[in-house]
């Protein structure tokens, strides 16, 4: 295999899921990019995470009802599960399809929208849409839980449109009025939820979705040019139909798992990074009515996702970045103590899992990064790269053994650079590492001494390049 | 008139009281996983909260009749602290031997949770542990564990001497796959909860094998994922069907007798928290004329356990309570 064609296959391990270490990539390589792609499409396909030696080992994660638990719980299955483009796909919605715990303070609830974007977020839009909407924890959010036949509120209806769905324009035109907002918001009128058992005396119950047909708003509506006595299903409908809808999730597809575009309040005015990438998934859509597995094969397979141009350009969000580094460094990779405390690394990093800071997201890309934040994704992966007991670190040590009895510096940081990656740097970084490793000399491993000098000096290179600004980057 | 009998109507299993709510600490209980019942009910039950709470890891030492007396041990490694608790039993003299799956090692306790000892290495010879899981304690002083990822059982004395074993991974007769729950009938037969194979085993005193109950599956006689059985001086089988939220019970000889959903209603320590909190008793009445079936069903079930009395102590580990039903040969009117 040619080292592009590694490089290749770690860019789609990298962007489809949440990276991989060495042993897979090598796998993944022999199996070739497109029967890899295939699995990744089919995650149903393949078993998941063992949902009952969860529960056995971890109860209190198994349908987990605290907010602590939920995070710690999705964590674990981005690190874990087999299936890693579904898991990649709900972070993918959880970044669209916004709510938080700040305003929902129900755990379970939050649980539950993941498990939604889990087990739907590869389908039909059209469907995800729908549950979406009758989700209970997004209903209160967006206080559709509040808007009734005498009093209606737009919340709900308005988001659905803007950040759900459509996009506020696109080609400098508007998207919708808002006309189409009260209309959209009159027809989710009576979708709300039902009483859930409280709290005490045995913890909280899954919330459950109610249509009111006596307060639901059944008069004439007419809604981005049609005119009926529209529900919140043919609302729906009608959403699905329109081009902008098509654009909007063509480009966040783009966005998420291409390069990093301008923010979205900027799209109507800014044209896509990979207009053509993005008119193909248009296309796609409509033709595999609306299948967002249909729309990820095209994406994958393009060139614009392919291109080299593209590769190490995306800035990691807090959890690529923390999911990454465990993954390589062979940390948590089966049930134990101490993740709960790990899981809180992205909201270290700026990104707190299961409550984004507005219905809007995080601003993503460059925004990932701050001094703080910097401080923060450094500290953690160079803390667990470095840890030269974690089985991940062990082996790429154990790999570079393998290049000889003894590595000169450009060896020994060519290598390392290589394992973590492929990671390709720049000249200047690569300088100052070398710079560092040519202080120590030529490295040897045989005796004890020289053992424990190359893993010492080893773990240092890694640290090292987690630092680098290169590894910033997905 | 003719009356037509279909099942096995010589006894019925009905449900008497819940015990517990959902509490960090004190009185109460939070993801419990197994329990044991003692001299005067009294009950220890095993807590294993999320680890956001480990001030909440603990031992709950209740009375059936949902007395609190107080409560023992803490998360940690340290002697005395418990990590990934998994299967406790009372020895003969009511001291408390718990299974820990995290550390590999039986810590022991006195009656009222002061540390004694604890014993266990990791590893996969004669003696060694790897995620034991349940245990029980035969009147002799023989303590019987499932040793669940050596896939088999080991028996020691109370002190930790290796005393035997048997079973081995894999489906056949006398193999295991992460077995759990384990229990003695009255003759000393050993019971255990194959759980990887979704089967009840049932075993001499000496390890021989002697049946297997159940498959996998959802229907009556199959199980998911049992995590614990138990066997009354009757020598009727009741299994935590856990992966199917049930309880089954069976004859000596395996025949299925009925299937418990769970009838919870609310407990005493309940209805005093709810009575401290009047917005949670309005919103409960609503929750309920929505849904009354909701809270009374088994959410996770993964601990039976009979006391003193043959009462069926059922841990309803999601839900942070214990369900108890007693064993009549003449049902009331429903």
């Amino acid at each position: 295999m040619t080292s592009n064609y590694v490089d290749l296959i770690a860019h789609l391990l990298r962007r489809a899921g949440f990276g991989a270490d060495r042993d897979e990539l090598e796998a993944r390589t022999a199996q070739g990019y497109d029967s890899t792609l295939d699995e990744l499409l089919d995650p149903l396909g393949h078993p998941g995470i063992d949902d009952d030696l969860v529960f056995r080992l971890h109860p209190a994660l198994y349908i987990p009802n605290s907010i602590e638990s939920c995070v710690h719980d999705w964590v674990y299955r981005m690190i874990n599960s087999p299936r890693q483009l579904q898991e990649k796909m709900s972070l993918f919605w959880h970044t669209i399809l916004c709510a938080g715990h700040s305003k929902i303070d129900d755990g379970l609830e939050m649980g539950v929208m993941i498990s939604m974007f889990r087990d739907h977020g590869m389908g039909s839009f059209r469907d995800l849409l729908y549950r979406l909407s009758t989700n209970p924890g997004m209903l209160y959010y967006l206080d559709n839980t509040e808007s009734h036949k005498v009093a209606v509120n737009e919340n709900y209806g308005r988001e659905l449109l803007e950040l759900f769905s459509m996009g506020v324009g696109m080609d400098d035109e508007m998207n919708y009025t808002e006309d189409d907002v009260k209309a959209c918001a009159r027809a989710f009128t009576g979708w709300n939820v039902a009483p859930a058992y409280p709290v005490f005396p045995h913890g909280r119950s899954q919330w459950q979705f109610r249509f009111d047909p006596a307060d639901h708003d059944d008069g004439e509506k007419t809604f981005l040019g049609e005119t009926g006595r529209w529900n919140g299903d043919d609302i729906l409908d009608i959403i699905c139909r329109q081009p902008a809808t098509a654009r909007f999730i063509a480009r966040h597809m783009s966005n998420f798992f291409v390069s990093d575009e301008p923010p979205v309040p900027s799209w109507r005015l800014t044209p896509p990074l990979h207009p053509e990438l993005v008119q193909t998934l248009e296309r796609t859509y409509f033709e595999s009515e609306y299948d967002i597995t249909a729309m990820l094969r095209v994406l994958f397979t393009s060139e614009a996702f392919k291109s080299e141009s593209v590769r190490y350009s995306k800035v990691k969000s807090p959890a690529e970045m923390a999911i990454g580094a465990l993954r390589l460094a062979g940390e948590h990779r089966e049930l134990k103590p101490g993740l709960f405390e790990v899981s809180l690394e992205p909201k270290y990093m700026g990104m707190d899992l299961m409550n984004p800071p507005t219905v809007e997201g995080w601003h993503t890309g460059r925004e990932w990064i701050d001094s703080g934040t910097l401080v923060e994704r450094i500290n953690f992966t160079s803390d667990l790269l470095g840890n030269t007991e974690l089985s991940g670190v062990r082996s790429m040590i154990d790999r570079l053994k393998a290049l000889g009895q003894a590595l000169s510096p450009e060896a020994l940081v060519d290598g390392c650079l290589d394992l973590i990656g492929p990671l390709p740097v720049h000249e200047e970084t690569r300088e100052q590492l070398l710079a560092h490793a040519q202080r120590g000399g030529e490295v040897c491993h045989g005796s004890a001494a020289e053992d424990a000098e190359f893993t010492r000096r080893a773990g240092e290179m890694f640290q090292m390049i987690a630092s680098t600004a290169e590894y910033q980057f997905g | 008139m003719s009356t037509h009998f279909f099942g096995l109507n010589q006894r019925a299993i009905e449900y008497s009281y819940s015990i517990g709510r959902n509490e960090f600490g004190g009185a109460g209980f939070r993801n419990p996983v197994d329990m044991a019942v003692g001299d005067d009910d009294v009950a220890y039950v095993i807590n294993r909260p999320h680890e956001s709470r480990p001030d909440a890891v603990r031992v709950t030492v209740m009375t059936l009749d949902e007395e609190f007396i107080s409560q023992f041990s803490s998360y940690g490694d340290e002697e005395g602290q418990l990590t990934w608790a998994s299967g406790v039993a009372l020895d003969p003299q009511g001291n408390v031997f718990i299974a820990d799956q995290w550390l590999d090692r039986i810590s022991i306790f006195d009656k009222d949770g002061e540390f004694l000892d604890c014993w266990g290495k990791t590893g996969t010879g004669d003696g060694d542990l790897d995620r034991p899981a349940g245990l029980v304690i035969r009147d002799d002083g023989t303590l019987f564990l499932t040793d669940s990822r050596n896939h088999r059982v080991q028996a020691f004395s109370l002190d930790g001497r290796f005393k035997g074993k048997f079973g081995s991974l894999g489906d056949g007769h006398g193999r295991f796959n992460l077995p759990w729950g384990i229990s003695l009938d009255k003759d000393g037969n050993v019971f255990v909860a194959d759980w990887g194979n979704d089967r009840i085993q049932q075993f001499t005193t000496e390890g021989e094998w002697r049946a297997s109950f159940g498959q996998p599956g959802s229907s009556i006689g199959q199980f998911h994922r049992p995590a614990s059985v138990c066997v009354d001086d009757d020598g009727d089988i009741y299994v935590a069907d856990t992966g199917n939220n049930r309880v089954q019970v069976l004859t000596p000889d395996g025949r299925f007798v009925t299937a418990l959903a769970g009838d919870h209603r609310l407990s005493r320590l309940g209805k005093e928290k709810l009575l401290a909190n009047p917005d949670q008793i309005r919103q409960r009445a609503l929750a309920f004329a929505n849904d009354p079936d909701y809270e009374r069903h088994f959410n996770y079930p993964c601990s039976v356990k009979l006391d003193r009395q043959g009462r069926l102590c059922v841990v309803d580990s999601k839900q942070g309570r214990i369900q108890i039903y007693a064993k009549t040969k003449e049902p009331t009117l429903v």
